[in-house]
This record gives C-alpha cells, structure tokens and sequence, in this order.
C-alpha cells in the first residue's frame, strides 16, 4: 500500500478514531479509577488485620488469572446485559490485584524505627497511617496503579466483543474481516495510548514527591510540578472531551439518544464477515424504507451474546440461523426438514422470548465438511462417509463453536463414527487459509465462504442428513414489530432474495476483494432495486 | 516523678532478662544518667516509661500515676523521647518534623511556627537554611540534634533522651550538653539521659545509675560512685578511664 491511501485510509477513519480512543480511555480510566477507590482501602484493611491477608489476596489473585473473555462472557451471562458495564466490572476486577498488593506491600515496607519513632512521640494508630506510613508508602501503591492502568488498556480492547466499545474496535472487525490494516488501526493506537498512560502516571508520582528545597528555581518549574499532577485527569477529560464531540461526527448515535427516542432500531451481528453484510443489508433497508434511524451493534462476539442482547432488550434485530436457534438457543434435537424445523423455532421463540422469526433470506449456510479438491481426487472422497476410515490419520481444524455445539462434531462423531486423529481450535477466518496450505486436512467451512472457491477445496456430501438446516433469517423482538408494523413488509423484501451462491460472491466480496460490508451491501440493494 | 519499682522485662518468656528488678527514682528537675555499656538495658528501660514496651513485672510510675493505667497517646505526649535510632519522618521537612507533635496538639499556627525556629536556633540549625530541608540531606549529627528540637517541641515535663549526643564531635557536644543543662535549670525538666560515655555522664548528671547485664549496679552522686563503688563493676568502669587520662595528662 502506498504512503498516500494509507494516509487516506487514516483520514477517512479519523473521527471514529478519536471516538474509540476516547471510549478506551473512559474505559480504563473509569475502572482503574473504580479499583483504586475499592483497592486501596482493601489494602489497608487488610495490612491492619493479618488474618484477612491471605484470603483476600488468594481471592483476587485467583479473579486475576480467569481469561479475560471468559471473564467478559461470565459477567454477561450474570448481568443479562451487553456493553460498558459488565466491561468496567471486568476490568476493575483485573486492575484490583496490583493495587492491593502494592497497598499492602508499600505499607508494611515503611521502616519499624520510623514507626516507633511515631508512636513514641504521641501518635495515635490512625495518624501514623494517615501522616506517616500512607505517605512513605504512595510511591508504591502509585506504581501499582501504573501497573494495573497499563494492563487495563490492553484488556479494554477485549471489551469490544460485548459491545462497549473502544478501540477493541477495530481489532475485532479486523478480525472478522481478517483484514491486517483494521487490526493494526486497532493495536497500534492502543500500544501508544499505553505508552501515553504511563508516562502520565509516571508525570503524576514524579509530581506527587515532596519538592526538595534545591529543586525549587523559576517560575516555570514551579508550574510543572502541578501540571505533572494534574497528567491523569487531562488524560480523562481529553477522552470525554473527544468522545464527545466526535460521535456526531462518526455517524454513530450516542446511547442516551436511543433510550429517549423510540424512533431507533437497534440492529446487530455477530463477528464474521457474513452476519455483517446481514446486517448492513438490513440495516441500509430500513434506513431508505423507513424513517427509523438505526443503531449498529456490528461485531458482538457470538451467537449467546446476541440472543442475550435480543432476549433483554438492548437490541432489536439481528440475523440468525434456524440450526442455531433451534439447538444451541432452545437445544431442541436436531430436525432436518427446513420448513419443520422453521415452525418450531418461530413457535417457541414467540413464546419464551417473545421475538419473531422473519422470512429467511433463502441461503442455507450449513455446515460442510470440507477438504482440499486434491486430497478429495485422489483418495475418492465425495462424502463425509468416506472420510471415516482415513479419520484418525487427519488433523482437524475447527471452529470453537463446532467442536462443541450438539449439531457440531460431538453429532458428527456419533452419526459417523469420526475420529480424528488431531482437532485444532481455528478462528473462522483463518481456517480456510490453513486447509489449503496443509496446516489442517479437515474443516467445518460454512457452504456460503466463499473462500471454499478461491482456495480450491472440497465441500464432502452431508449423506446421512445430519446437519440441520441453516437459513438464516431475521430475528426481531416482538414489542419493536407491534411499534413499527412496516418493518415486516420492509424485510419481508428480502425474503428468498439471497441463494448460496448469491451469498457466497458477497462474502468473498469482503473477504477476498477487500470491500467493505457497508460497500457490498449498498451495492446488493442496488441491484436488487430496493435502493 | 518519674519511679521504677521492681522493674524487670524478659523478651523470651522468662529464659533471659533485659532488665532484672529494677528500682529508682528520677526526682522532678532532676537528671538522671543511664550508664552502662552496649545490650545493658538502657533503651528497653526508656521504652518501658513511655509504654513503647510493657514490663514483664513491676510498676512504673509516671506523675504519680502506673503508666499501665495511663492512655499512652497522652502520656506519650508529655514525655519528649529522643530515639537512639533518631527515627525522623523522611518524607516531611524539618520544619514539618519538629511542628509535628505541636500541631497534632492543635496548637494555633503561630506559636507553632515561633517554636520552631526558636528551637532550631537553639540546636544551632539556622532556620533560614534548614527548616526546608528533608531529614536525608542533613548529616547524622544534624539530624541527631533534629531529634532533639522534636523532643523538645511540645514543651514537654519530662525528658527520655537515648544517646542524643551520640554522633557529635567534642566541641558540638561540649555546646549542646552546656544548652541542656540551661534548658533543665530554667524549665525544671525531669529528664533521664542514656549515655555509654563517662565523661559526659559525670557532667550532666545530677545522679547516675550504672547498669550491668540488666542489673542495677549502683545509684547516687558523682562523687559517691567515684569515691565508694558498690561492685567491682562500678570500680574498674571508673578506674579505666581514670588511668587514660593520667597517661594522657603526662604526654601533655
Ligand atoms: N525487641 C527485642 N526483642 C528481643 N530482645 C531484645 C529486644 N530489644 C532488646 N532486646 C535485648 O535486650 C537487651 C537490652 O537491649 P537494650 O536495647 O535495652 O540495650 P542498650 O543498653 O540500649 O544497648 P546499646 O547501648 O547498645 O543501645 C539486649 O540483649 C537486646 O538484645
Ligand atoms: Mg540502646
């Protein structure tokens, strides 16, 4: 890529550069600044009651080595809610063991003679805390916050899978997408927003140190110590000051907006190339067809956080699979015949969640086992049957989902008997790319990538009829469909309009051509007539 | 009235003692010197009348009154301590050292800021020049006679002061014990002074107590240990230094 459309590649992403910026420090500084007021005092307590020590610190250091996404995912799931809180509680979680522990450490490290010293000429407990043993400490407790702000900028971005932003991003978009330049837009920020984060606490404890007699010369000088204090708090209110004002300009509705107005539909998808070029495409439907404004939740991380969203209100619309909804959602058995398949996943959603499925969009976007068209020739494969006895000699790669989802590779196991002698963890992005170059020899590909093409492999034969059906269609919460009749005429304009093979040449629209979903789907539309 | 009635402090349960059923009495104004050699008791004895350690028998009585029935905050306050180990607060300035105990007294910021400075001239510290500074950019002597001030600042009736002139030279000494002795007649302090230095004991006290292994050995005047030792202990501390100074007196 040459200097001047990689210039214009930054230009043209600048203000929802500044926005994730500003998110990411809202969210780190907020939860360090939350971890610092709980942190500190929990140090304290615990340096004056010995007996506490070991369990606190047992506790935190334990909450400290859950990953994080689990983590994330876990608080999902406990407070039925996406977005910035179940990320600031994450957060404050990981940020509490450095600061405690630095409390603890900082104060039991100030000299006994010291602290002799102290009693012995009248000093009550709480006055050579607070005089002597908080102040001789502060330098370590501050390099403990240092600590735990750097880390939180990098766990922040992470906090982009449920929806809160920051510049986790781009990271996760470029991920979906598999696309370097997003991800680095992500990353490279996010190193330097480190960088910035320490050296402003650095400023701040540099500040914060008693003034020696000598050090004090000018005028200037004397306004540089306030100002280093002071580093943290520009930090922050740069952030707000920047989020702020950059969000009308990234075209992107600030929340309290969609709170108060009911003209908004909230529309989301999960984190691959194919659920957002759904979503754009319905998303771009309803904004021509419709005097709705609508609200991206593009990227949420997966199939339960979508639902949950759905299920809570805090989204309207997104596009789901009937295979998915009917085992993993209700983890009914699975049912081949699509149409079968449709009315029971409709029935029980109307009723346990109130939402309603729409008229599917046409594609079937199942799972297909799938080789590479060489290995397919010359060994004969042509269904998944005949892979069985060869099995234990391939190595497998497969999604996460997949190998654990009941219509994923456990069914497939009993169904026909595979064992593969190895099953790696792929991301959906790099899967194909992997087969073909012989990292893998098996993989669970969706029938509409259309990587499966461009990298020359094999779909096997579903003989046995085990995968359910995958269309995909709209799903959408009952109360917004009462509000707003028309959007089931609106998407029911879709209905049947994208076969396989149409879904597929728009996937590998994004995914090997390098348009952006938004581009694609605009262009679908297009030509489709509806825009 | 500071007095100590069988006193004794074991830190190991009994199996040793740091002191052994110690008795005396340190009249008001008077100054007692503590003399004995290193690991003899002296520090644990000052840390016992200010309740810094509690003694494993006996009473002390301070202004009368157990200090065990005290509250040691208050008690603590009227008896300025100079520590061996100085112990100054690194993270405040001299000024901040000495107004310390003052402040917390909630004396008004005036008298607090007078005091100050008139202590620091008095242990030969010009305000001007080192009320600004941090405990580490003096030298030990200085932060020693920091210490002092401190003790001092809360104008306090009586005095433990161990080893305060420690790290002196002989002329700095000479000027500080001179100022000590002033400061005792005009304010009638009660003061017990720790010293492992007999000439300087023999100087400043009005009575000394000479301490052995935690033992009492003997209590009085100058001129009584100098003229009737009770124990060889009290005998030989004397005669060494008697000696030394005969020899040094033939080479001048
Ligand atoms: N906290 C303590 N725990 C155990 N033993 C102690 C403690 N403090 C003092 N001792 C012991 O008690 C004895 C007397 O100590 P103390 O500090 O009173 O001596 P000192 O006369 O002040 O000596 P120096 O002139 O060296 O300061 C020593 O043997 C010492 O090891
Ligand atoms: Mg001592």
């Amino acid at each position: 890529m040459s200097l001047e459309s990689l210039t214009t590649y930054i230009v043209n992403r600048l203000p929802e550069l500044w926005l994730r910026t500003g998110e990411h420090i809202m969210l780190t500084g907020f939860s360090t600044g939350t971890a610092i007021l709980i942190g500190i005092p929990l140090g304290i307590i615990i340096f004056r009651n010995a007996w506490l020590r070991a369990p606190v610190m047992a506790v935190i250091g334990i909450l400290q080595t859950i990953p994080s996404l689990a983590m994330l995912v876990f608080l999902l799931a406990l407070l039925q809610k996406i977005g910035a809180l179940p990320a600031l509680i994450a957060l404050t979680l990981y940020a509490l063991l450095p600061i405690v522990r630095n409390t603890l450490t900082g104060l039991k490290g100030v000299s006994p003679q010291v602290i002799e010293a102290a009693t012995g000429i009248g000093m009550t407990k709480y006055q050579r805390l607070k005089l002597v043993r908080i102040p001789l400490a502060a330098s370590v407790i501050i390099a403990g916050i240092r600590t735990a702000a750097v880390v939180g900028v990098g766990i922040a971005t992470l906090s982009a899978f449920i929806g809160a932003g920051g510049l986790g991003q781009f990271i996760n978009r470029g991920l979906a997408l598999y696309d370097t330049k997003l991800i680095l837009l992500g990353a490279v920020p996010t190193a330097l927003l480190a960088l910035i984060v320490d050296f402003s606490i650095g400023a701040f404890e540099w500040g914060f140190r008693p003034e020696r007699k000598k050090d004090k010369k000018g005028l200037v000088k004397s306004l540089v110590r306030p100002l280093a204090l002071m580093m943290p708090l520009l930090l922050i209110m740069t952030a707000g000051i920047l989020s702020y004002f950059t969000r009308p300009l990234s075209g992107i509705q600030t929340e309290a907006v969609s709170k108060t107005s009911t003209r908004t539909i909230r529309i989301a998808t999960k984190n691959f190339t194919e659920q957002l070029i759904l979503g754009e495409i319905m998303a771009q439907l309803i904004e021509a067809r419709t005097d709705l404004f609508v609200e991206r939740y593009f990227n949420l991380g997966g199939t339960m956080i979508c639902h949950n969203a759905l299920v809570h209100g805090q989204i309207d619309l997104y596009a789901e699979y009937i295979g998915t909804g009917l085992t993993v959602i209700l983890k009914y058995p699975v049912i081949s015949d699509p149409e079968e398949a449709l009315s029971q996943v409709r029935e029980a959603y109307k009723k346990r969640f109130n939402a309603r499925w729409l008229k599917p969009f046409g594609f079937n976007n199942t799972y297909a086992i799938t080789v590479r068209t060489a290995d397919a020739k010359s060994y004969g494969w042509t269904r998944i049957s005949d892979i069985q006895k060869a099995a234990p000699r391939l190595r497998a790669g497969f999604t996460a989902e997949f190998t654990e989802r009941p219509d994923g590779y456990p069914g497939l196991r009993q169904i026909y008997g595979l064992r593969f002698g190895e099953i790696r963890d792929l991301d959906p992005a790099i899967m194909y790319e992997a087969v073909s170059k012989g990292e893998v020899d098996v993989i669970c590909a969706f029938v509409t990538d259309g990587r499966i093409a461009a990298y020359n492999l094999k779909s096997l034969e579903d003989d046995r009829q085990f995968f359910p059906p995958y269309h995909a269609a709209p799903v959408i919460r009952g109360e917004i469909l009462e509000e707003h009749k028309k959007l089931r005429d609106v998407l029911a304009l879709l209905e049947g309009l994208l076969d396989n093979a149409t879904m597929q040449s728009l996937n590998f629209k994004v995914d090997g051509k390098g348009y952006s979903p938004a581009q694609v789907a605009g262009a679908f539309l297009k030509s489709q007539g509806l825009l | 009235m500071i007095r100590l009635i069988h006193v004794s402090k074991s830190f190991d349960g009994g199996r040793s003692y740091a002191v052994k059923d110690l008795s005396f009495q340190v009249n008001d104004g008077e100054i007692l010197v503590l003399l004995g050699s290193s690991g003899c008791g002296k520090t644990t004895t000052l840390k016992m009348v200010n309740r810094l350690i509690e003694p494993t028998e006996g009473i002390i009585e301070v202004n009368g009154k157990n200090v065990m029935e005290q509250a040691p905050v208050a008690l603590r306050r009227r008896i300025g301590y100079v520590f061996q180990g100085i112990g100054l607060f690194p993270h405040m300035t001299i000024e901040k050292n000495v107004a310390l105990i003052p402040s917390l007294m909630g004396w008004p910021l005036q008298k607090i800021q007078e005091r100050v400075r008139e202590l620091l001239e008095l242990v030969d510290l010009p305000p001007e020049d080192y009320a600004k500074r941090f405990p580490d950019e003096l030298s030990g002597g200085q932060q020693q006679r920091v210490g002092l001030a401190r003790a001092l600042a809360a104008d306090p009736a009586y005095l433990l002061m161990d080893e305060p002139l420690g790290a002196l030279d002989a002329l700095t000494r000479d000027i500080l014990q001179q100022k000590l002795l002033d400061i005792k007649k005009q304010l009638k302090k009660t003061i017990i002074f720790v010293t492992h230095d007999i000439f300087e004991a023999l100087l400043i006290g009005d009575r000394i107590a000479i301490l052995h292994k935690g033992h009492l050995q003997q209590i009085g005047t100058k001129e009584e240990v100098l003229s009737a030792p009770a124990t060889e202990f009290v005998h030989d501390l004397f005669a060494k230094p008697a000696r030394q100074l005969a020899d040094f007196k033939d080479i001048l």
